[in-house]
């Protein structure tokens, strides 16, 4: 079982976007998947039709394999669980300030579930706390997604500074560009610049694309009803690619 | 979820309910949408033995031809289904199919058997999805419906299938609800059964190997010929399938069958009249030797494989001459016993034969006739294996090939006679004597059958003689085959005689004096 986290410390960057797409593509390629919407926002969910969770004051999310299992729902997608948002998941830091071991509580819940997933995506929300340290213990990769824009440039960077101050191995960070458009020079210069910087930059890039944007009219995966030869596809090529990265180690 | 179980239920719907109330009962409760909705006709395929019924399987061909195998548990869910491409739609057999997957899957269960349909019908599914407003799909459920031909629009069989969908117990225990209440019935017998029951058809399992169950003190003619009409039958079960020419398995059963009969009055014969025996032995003996020709050619055409492996690749092909010539011969042969079956004479034959045991043959008291089974079992058992074992002590590097076969044939009948009276002994012990026996048996056959195919290739090849020089080719491939079946024999002589000394050494004697005994538990 692996775990990917869709993460940025920026917000509107399209972790959901990728989150969605890879988790559908993930299923359709055959492995039990589980998209965990950590947002308490709940976008992720909201595009699978699915309504959020009961409320959980006593953070059980983190305690009890039971009562995150009883949260699952099956997806009109076969092979493709998700576990919803829940409102409860606001408190989360407070919650998990007040248990021991409270950076690796995620990391052990998650372990619990090898059995039943091959894959767990965790869509996550935009900040740096200690729900996000909780994700950068327990994922295998986190997938960065990085709007070609200077800006961008400096929040990526951020990150990869908290990861070296706080000891945490930064060569599980993958960036990939996102809502990149072609015909904007400065995304094709800061594309190339970053490559040449930061060499872990995944190859595939997700354009900017109209079709999602309509993901919140479909409340499908875009995957499902794009044309097989739009560019909504790159999700596909994105996920063959993270696959390939994650078996070899 | 991986670990989730199949939780799926299964309805039957009661005839009275219309499909358009179902439906509108379901709209009570959820959005309904359909997802696909097909009608075809469709055969169930199956072959003699029933073995893909044996292992819970179900295979359906659909009316663009291909067939799509099923788990019990999955029956007529398309994502699970092994899809077998059957493009020029004349498969038959497992080596028939293109897709070597299909081959492999297919192989262990059907052998050498041929599939047919077993049943022809109509097959309608209706893939309903059942959502809430948000259109979130809480329960699969699929609508099958199966028709006669004649009668596309009275089905025969109605049955829902509803699939929980992870997080959504409420709903579907909803559903179960509702279907119970429009009289919905859950059928007792699990899916393939009832499946077929609904459809009048009985899955008939069949081995040729007689499962016999006299009681120890029954007469032993009585015994004997309840042996003899046992094989009778099955002799006759394959006749149809010979006729039809639907694969070699039902000749070879057939002989199996008549085999097993002339074994029981061979090495039974102190139950029957001593003038009586030869007469019997001649009649059951002519009803085989008709049919040798066609078993000869049978198990040399389905050999062809091997044969060819056996060759240099770039000499494979020269063979093929020599597999034409044969594969002719067996249309002529095949056709000849066809009728012969058919025939008056070979009907009025068997009928005579069988009416002689039906009702226990009927004679004068013989000194074995009226003596308890169990006796006869073990006096004959006892002294088949003695033999056995007596000619094996004997056998060294320089016996002749000819002792070994003998001693073949002598294992075959001590097989035979444990299948007749297995159940008069322990259970284990008896199949711990067969487990030594069938290793001895395996060894011993691959040798003979080396030595029956290089004889078969030998002949071949004399009577090539004169032919013209371009099968020069075709007589070097065959020098060849001769060659390798040759050395193969010489290796394998020396495993049969590693295996006779295992199956007569002293601690097999004893078992076989253990087993074979009057014991109070069985009979
Ligand atoms: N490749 C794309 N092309 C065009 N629009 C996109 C693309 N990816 C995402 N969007 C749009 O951008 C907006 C933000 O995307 P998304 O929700 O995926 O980002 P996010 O990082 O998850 O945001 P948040 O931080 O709020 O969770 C959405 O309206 C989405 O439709
Ligand atoms: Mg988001």
């Amino acid at each position: 079982m692996k775990i990917i986290a869709s993460y940025s410390i920026k917000g509107g960057v399209g972790k959901t976007a990728a989150s969605v797409n890879l988790a559908y593509a993930s299923a359709k390629a055959g492995n039990e998947t589980l998209l965990i919407d950590l947002d308490p926002q709940g976008a992720s969910s909201f595009y699978f039709r699915i309504s959020a969770g009961k409320k959980d004051k006593r953070g059980y999310f983190f305690t009890q394999k039971n009562r995150l299992l009883k949260q699952i729902r099956g997806s009109n997608y076969k092979g493709l669980d998700i576990l919803p948002a829940n409102l409860s998941f606001r408190n989360f830091d407070i919650m998990l300030n007040s248990m021991s071991k409270s950076k690796k509580r995620l990391k052990q819940i998650l372990s619990s579930l090898e059995k039943e997933y091959d894959l767990i995506i965790l869509d996550c929300p935009p900040s740096i706390n200690l729900l996000s340290e909780n994700v950068f213990n327990a994922a295998d990769m986190i997938l960065v997604p990085v709007i070609p824009t200077t800006l961008s440039e400096r929040t990526y960077e951020q990150l990869l500074k908290f990861f070296q101050n706080n000891g945490y191995k930064k060569k599980i960070i993958r960036p990939f560009f996102s809502m990149a458009q072609s015909k904007n020079k400065l995304h094709r210069q800061t594309i190339a610049n970053m490559e040449n910087r930061h060499p872990e930059f995944l190859k595939s890039i997700i354009s900017f694309l109209i079709e999602i944007e309509r993901m919140g009219v479909h409340r499908k995966p875009a995957l499902v009803y794009a044309s097989k030869k739009s560019h909504v596809q790159s999700y596909r090529t994105l996920f063959n690619e993270i696959v390939k990265i994650l078996d070899k180690k | 979820m991986k670990t989730s179980i199949i939780n799926d239920t299964r309805y039957l719907l009661p005839d009275n309910l219309t499909k358009k109330h179902f439906l509108d009962s379901l709209k009570t409760c959820f959005t309904v949408k359909q997802v696909t909705n097909t009608s075809e006709s469709f055969s169930i395929l199956e072959n003699f033995e029933w073995s893909l019924y044996s292992k819970k399987m179900m295979a359906i061909r659909h009316e663009n031809q291909t067939i799509s195998l099923w788990n019990e548990l999955n029956l007529f869910d398309d994502e699970t289904a092994l899809v077998i491409d059957n493009i020029n739609a004349r498969a038959k057999f497992w080596w028939d199919f293109p897709d070597s997957d299909a081959q492999q899957t297919l192989k262990p269960i059907l052998k050498l058997r041929a599939l047919y349909p077993v049943y022809q019908g109509i097959l309608k599914i209706e893939q309903l999805n059942l959502q809430n407003d948000e259109g979130k799909i809480l329960i699969f459920c699929q609508f099958i419906s199966i028709c006669e031909p004649e009668r596309p629009r009275s089905p025969i069989m109605r049955q829902v299938k509803i699939s929980p969908v992870t997080g959504y117990s409420k709903e579907h225990k909803q559903a179960v609800k509702l279907l119970r209440e429009l009289g919905g019935f859950k059928p007792s017998l699990p899916p393939m059964d009832s499946l077929l029951g609904a459809l009048g058809i009985s899955p008939a399992p069949y081995t040729v190997k007689p499962e016999l169950n006299l009681p120890a003190a029954m007469p032993a003619r009585t015994a004997v010929s309840s042996i003899i009409s046992t094989m009778i039958e099955k002799q006759r079960l394959n006749e149809q399938g010979i006729i039809n020419d639907i694969d070699t398995e039902f000749l070879h059963h057939f002989r199996v069958s008549i085999r097993m009969v002339r074994a029981a009055i061979a090495q039974l014969k102190e139950v029957f009249p001593q003038h009586d025996v030869p007469v019997l032995k001649q009649r059951f003996g002519d009803l085989a030797r008709e049919t040798n020709y066609l078993r000869d050619i049978d198990v040399f055409i389905l050999d062809k494989e091997r044969y060819m492996n056996f060759l240099p690749e770039s000499m494979r092909n020269d063979l093929l001459p020599m597999f034409n010539d044969f594969e002719k011969k067996r249309q002529t042969e095949a056709k000849r016993i066809s009728r012969w079956i058919a025939s008056r004479a070979y009907r009025k034959e068997i009928d005579d034969l069988q009416s002689l045991f039906i009702n226990g043959y009927s004679a004068v008291e013989t000194e074995w006739s009226e003596q308890a089974t169990i006796e006869l079992a073990i006096n004959k058992i006892q002294k088949t294996y003695k033999k056995i074992y007596k000619a094996a002590q004997k056998i060294n590097n320089t016996t002749p090939d000819e002792n070994i076969h003998s001693i073949r044939i002598s294992c075959k009948k001590l097989r035979y006679l444990l299948y007749f009276f297995a159940s008069e002994f322990n259970m284990k012990k008896i199949k711990r004597v067969g487990k030594h026996l069938k290793s001895l048996q395996d060894t011993l056959g691959i040798f003979n059958d080396l030595t029956v195919q290089g004889d078969f290739l030998k002949n071949y090849l004399y009577q090539l003689e004169h032919k013209p020089k371009k099968d020069i080719m075709l007589i070097a491939s065959l020098g060849g085959l001769i060659s390798t079946l040759y050395t193969m024999q010489l290796q394998e002589r020396y495993r049969c005689i590693q295996e006779l000394a295992i199956f007569s050494n002293e601690s097999n004697q004893q078992l076989f004096r253990e087993t074979f005994i009057v014991s109070p538990e069985a009979g």
